[in-house]
């Protein structure tokens, strides 16, 4: 088995003394689509923020590379490119001016051209490349936040939601995507209540509810994994 | 180019783009250089007018034809007090404190013609000094410029991205507060280039250099405040309510709470009050202009055995003049002993005061700004001293001439006619007696002594705001 690059070992997080996640464990190896499922408030983003190093466990440990999270902050992140549900980028700047200015904050040169090639790469039409991004539509600055993940060229990418606010051909560009990246080496975490989109796209899926991790799947042999079985242990944990 | 210089690029492309920030950048640009420019422009001409009224009010003395000398004492002379260089910047308490002085016998006069007096009453505003600007405008246009620094990224939601690009929170919190040190530096450049021209009329290269690193510090002290109060709230909105409260209770509140305490701390008689004490310890030495007043009789009885004569008009000097001369010293005496209690009273209160710059760093740069410029209490006190001495001296050297070129008879004898009093008079040569008045400040190591206090204060609060930031950091880090 390869060595993981995302673990969770024994992880549980706590608000106000609540816990949210208990006893978490998983891991996901190079090259791997790892997909997170769960309902509403089972956990997911609590999951990715802690991966982030915006929160911190209560016991155990999130991993990047085998360092926990926590205690390795900057190093961590230097690792990993983050899509969140909500894309947040400037509005007052252009598409190419935010990937400049992201790029330079990570330290990574990124020439002009580049940058256009990622924006062509999501499928970002070239007239809306010099537009300030308050005029964009949600699909747009998706597309280029993952333009700028992809220009990140970190070995980890955490997705939240990524599908979300994409018409259904952006969607399949962007399994695509998500397929070469993993086969160029990439390891990608998403965190998703979409059980058919991650069903066609991970190749292990984890399902987590009320902050247990209840199954996890792998594909075989380069096989999906089946949707119908995802599908179905989902609707039980939830009816659970 | 480091993180620290990306981000405050980035904060500057913002302001550029935001026209709110773009305006009030460019206020503060135009407000600071047309305080400079017109309070350097003001000063100039006062200076020269003071020049010329001095250089008047000399002249026309030492031209006044023979006379009584009794009658040049209340002739009297004016003192024109000049302003010093960096009063271009800070005039302090100038503009309320008179700049000329009138000086004649038995009086000490208060200093008049301040700038408040003839100017600014019917406004009830006072003058828009550079100092003005720079201890109470300026973090008001900063905040306006630095409120939404971080709490702008957290409410957009873009601060979990920015630290997920593998920023620290560190670097985006001194980022933040390189940019707004930078909007202080343009602020302060107009201030810089009067420091300059200060520096070029004499004034010394260390108070120019302390002035400008303390109002460095005291932007320095609210830029890190201003970004800790963001980076501390949730939103635009609170971090705005917050900071212009804090500005309200710093900059206006604070200053006049902490003037009304010390004058209730350390009570000052009324005018009123002070000059009937005088007068009534006056009184006690008898009329300087009645030499038959029995308060000199022993000095008449000591002067006669001196010179083993009789009567005083055997003298061989004026009775009339060593009365009025012994008259003025005793007065004098009395006179600076009240003049001493008042400014021992109004140190304390300055001294009082400026306790209050540990509660708001807004009252340690105007103390600091003051003692530097040289236009606090303590150099208006020196200019009264000076002042009193050239009065003492100009008035014993009339009334030496009164006592020894007029003879007694001819002085008491004076009005029984019109020829009589023309023979009452010395020559006009006995008005050459004014030296050159020129009134200078503390020097620059009396100034940085008298402004360590405020120094320490200012230092203080840098360190205090430098933890708070610190907090502020380590607590919103992770």
């Amino acid at each position: 088995m390869k060595d993981s690059v995302i673990s969770a070992n024994n992880l549980s997080v706590a608000y106000a003394n609540q816990l949210v996640l208990n006893k978490v464990n998983f891991s996901v190896a190079q090259g791997q689509i790892f997909a997170l499922l769960g309902g509403n408030g089972a956990g997911k983003s609590t999951t990715l923020k802690t991966f982030l190093g915006t929160l911190k466990p209560q016991s155990g440990s999130a991993n990047i590379l085998g360092k926990p999270v926590h205690q390795h902050i900057n190093t961590s992140r230097k690792q990993i490119a983050y899509l969140p549900e909500s894309v947040m980028l400037y509005g007052h700047l252009t598409a190419i001016e935010n990937i400049q200015y992201f790029l330079s904050l990570a330290d990574i040169k990124q020439s002009v051209q580049q940058i256009e090639d990622a924006l062509t790469q999501v499928s970002l039409q070239p007239q809306a490349w010099h537009n300030k991004l308050s005029q964009y539509s949600k699909g747009m600055r998706q597309k280029t936040a993952i333009a700028l993940a992809l220009l990140r060229q970190a070995p980890i990418l955490f997705l939240d939601e990524p599908t979300s606010g994409l018409d259904p051909a952006a969607i399949d560009e962007f399994n695509q995507l998500m397929s070469q990246l993993a086969q160029a080496g990439s390891t990608i975490f998403m965190v998703t209540h979409d059980v058919y989109g991650a069903c066609q796209v991970a190749n292990k899926i984890g399902l987590l509810h009320q902050g247990e991790l209840i199954s996890l799947f792998n594909a075989e042999h380069n096989q999906s994994i089946d949707t119908e079985t995802v599908h179905k242990a989902f609707v039980r944990g939830i009816r659970a | 180019m480091s993180t620290l210089l990306i981000i405050a690029h980035d904060e500057w492309r913002y302001w550029r783009r935001s026209k709110l920030a773009l305006v009030t950048i460019i206020i503060s640009i135009v407000m600071a250089l047309t305080s400079v420019v017109l309070t350097t422009i003001s000063v100039a001409d006062e200076n020269h007018q003071r020049a010329h009224l001095q250089q008047q009010a000399e002249q026309t003395f030492v031209e006044q034809p023979d006379r009584h000398p009794h009658r040049m004492v209340h002739y009297g002379h004016y003192l024109f007090r000049n302003s010093t260089p960096l009063s271009t910047i800070d005039p302090g308490i100038d503009s309320y404190t008179g700049k000329a002085i009138f000086l004649e016998g038995h009086r000490q006069n208060s200093a008049t013609f301040s700038n408040q007096q003839h100017s600014s009453q019917l406004t009830e505003f006072g003058p828009l000094s550079p100092a003005f600007v720079l201890q109470t405008i300026a973090p008001l246009l900063l905040i306006l410029i630095g409120y939404s620094a971080i709490s702008r990224e957290t409410e957009a939601g873009t601060l979990s991205f920015l630290l997920a690009q593998g920023l620290s929170y560190w670097q985006l919190l001194l980022g933040k507060v390189a940019a707004l040190f930078s909007v202080n530096l343009l602020v302060l450049s107009p201030f810089i280039l009067g420091c300059l021209l200060a520096a070029s009329h004499g004034e010394s290269s260390a108070i120019i250099v302390t002035f400008i690193l303390s109002y460095l510090v005291y932007l320095l002290v609210w830029t890190l405040f201003i970004v800790a109060i963001s980076a501390l709230t949730n939103s635009n909105n609170s971090s705005f309510a917050m900071l212009i409260c804090c500005w309200l209770f710093a900059c206006l509140l604070l200053p006049r709470i902490a003037a009304n305490t010390t004058q209730y701390l350390v009570e000052q008689p009324s005018k009123i009050e002070n000059d009937f004490a005088v007068k009534a310890k006056l009184r006690e030495l008898g009329d300087g202009h009645n030499s038959a007043d029995p308060a000199f009789l022993q000095l008449k009885a000591n002067l006669l055995a001196q010179y083993q004569v009789e009567k005083v008009e055997d003298l061989p000097v004026n009775f009339r003049g060593i009365v009025a001369k012994n008259s003025e010293a005793e007065l004098t005496k009395i006179l600076n002993t009240f003049a001493k209690e008042q400014m021992q009273r109004e140190l304390k209160q300055s001294t009082t005061n400026q306790l209050f710059a540990w509660l708001t760093p807004a009252l340690a740069i105007r103390g600091l700004s003051m003692q530097l410029a040289g236009t606090d209490i303590s150099s208006y006190h020196k200019f009264l001293r000076e002042a009193e001495q050239v009065r003492y001296e100009f008035v014993q050297s009339l009334n030496k001439a009164h006592a020894e070129q007029l003879n007694y008879q001819t002085d008491i004898n004076r009005y029984q006619d019109s020829q009589a009093l023309q023979n009452a008079r010395v020559s006009a040569n006995n008005w050459q007696i004014l030296n050159n008045f020129e009134f200078k400040p503390f020097n620059a190591e009396q100034r940085l002594t008298q402004s360590k206090l405020a120094l320490m204060q200012l230092t203080f609060w840098l360190i205090i705001l430098a933890v708070f930031l610190g907090l502020v950091g380590r607590k919103s880090q992770c």
